[in-house]
């Protein structure tokens, strides 16, 4: 009796103790939220930044035929140089990176991955394979240190059209 | 004999469990009032920064182009132009954001939490929100950090603005006041860049 009495008590504290640290661990997924939302729209502000494409970069003229904007399949860095955000010159630029970034202060540290490609200006949910006028970014963003065993991805997607002032 | 015997190990085997479970009840309340304030801060924390982000999205907003968005720029204060009334007819509004002194938050456990105040033109300020750090950073085109205060003739440089904010817990539930000056407090912490102007690419 006093045996069942003391197991019964150990499974009661056991799962009292598991509920604890699950409200730890939501409270602290809650911060990754804030950081990981943070850092992405910093990434993302900074694209909004940047020309629609190499050609509006190096050109104020504005762009009548679509096929001189960047091939699909080569999204991307445009020159070698054009190796961190504070040297891209335009929002297709991120397309294929992955980024590092320590939130100051905390330790922590996200990664952010990218894809831009061409979207159909109809429906900016589908991907064109074919150059448009409108470009969406697409960013990933989890935390790589301290590890966790359950990782949470922040997905955010930003929409970029092309416009020109006469 | 044997009757007393049982007696007193059933007395001691139901103090051990009654101690059991006064730690976990002693535990479980520890536990809720630090999860408690770690929700508070985040809650703080959204809130305060829910009026900043909205406020910096818009900095520059209507302003000419040859004129410099951003007014002055120190580490912890900071004013930029924005056409908050969207009339043309008269011109951009200033917004300053800064930090006041300790002193003002004297009454809480927290000893450097402080109110962050914002005030348009030369209008009154006002305070939204308490902060225990309020850091600002500016960022010239090519990533290079500008030394602050930004020296007049750079601040057309600023390209974006890095902006860290920190809200502590005004209050240490679980170290009364006075009983330890090194109490810990909940925190969360805020950081983002943002674009001096959103009109820098035409």
């Amino acid at each position: 009796m006093t045996i069942f009495a003391f197991v019964l008590l150990t499974t009661a504290l056991n799962n009292f103790y598991r509920l604890l640290g699950a409200s730890g661990d939501d409270i602290a997924t809650g911060q990754d939220g804030i950081l990981a939302t943070t850092i992405s729209t910093s990434y993302m502000e900074i694209a909004q930044g940047l020309a629609f494409d190499q050609q509006t970069d190096t050109s104020s003229a504005a762009i009548g035929d679509i096929s001189v904007l960047t091939d699909p399949a080569y999204m991307g860095p445009d020159v070698s140089w054009e190796d961190s955000v504070h040297k891209f010159n335009d929002f297709d630029d991120f397309d294929g990176f992955t980024l590092e970034k320590e939130a100051v202060g905390t330790g922590r540290r996200y990664a952010t991955s990218f894809a831009v490609n061409y979207v159909n200006p109809n429906d900016v949910a589908s991907i064109s394979g074919t150059r448009s006028y409108v470009k969406r970014m697409d960013l990933q963003t989890w935390r790589t240190f301290p590890p966790t065993p359950v990782a949470d991805t922040l997905r955010l997607s930003l929409v970029l059209g092309y416009f020109h002032f006469d | 004999m044997a009757a007393i015997m049982d007696i007193m190990i059933s007395f001691v085997i139901g103090g051990v469990l009654l101690m059991i479970i006064l730690t976990a009840n002693e535990i479980a309340a520890e536990n809720h009032m630090v999860y408690n304030g770690d929700m508070l801060v985040q809650e703080m924390l959204v809130s305060t920064v829910a009026i900043l982000e909205g406020e910096f999205r818009n900095m520059g907003f209507g302003v000419d182009e040859a004129t410099p968005t951003i007014t002055w720029g120190d580490s912890a204060s900071v004013s930029f132009l924005s056409d908050l009334d969207r009339n043309d007819a008269t011109p951009p509004d200033t917004i300053h954001y800064f930090i006041g002194p300790v002193s003002e938050l004297s009454g809480t456990q927290n000893e450097i939490d402080r109110l962050l105040h914002r005030r348009v033109n030369n209008g009154t300020v006002s305070s939204i929100g308490a902060v225990t750090i309020f850091r600002l950073s500016y960022l010239t085109q090519d990533g290079v950090i500008l030394p602050r205060p930004v020296p007049a003739p750079r601040l057309s440089e600023i390209h974006t603005v890095e902006v860290s904010i920190e809200v502590q817990n005004p209050y240490a539930p679980l170290n009364p006041l006075g009983s330890n000056p090194e109490a810990l407090f909940s925190s969360s912490l805020w950081q983002q860049t943002r674009l001096a102007s959103q009109n820098t690419r035409r």
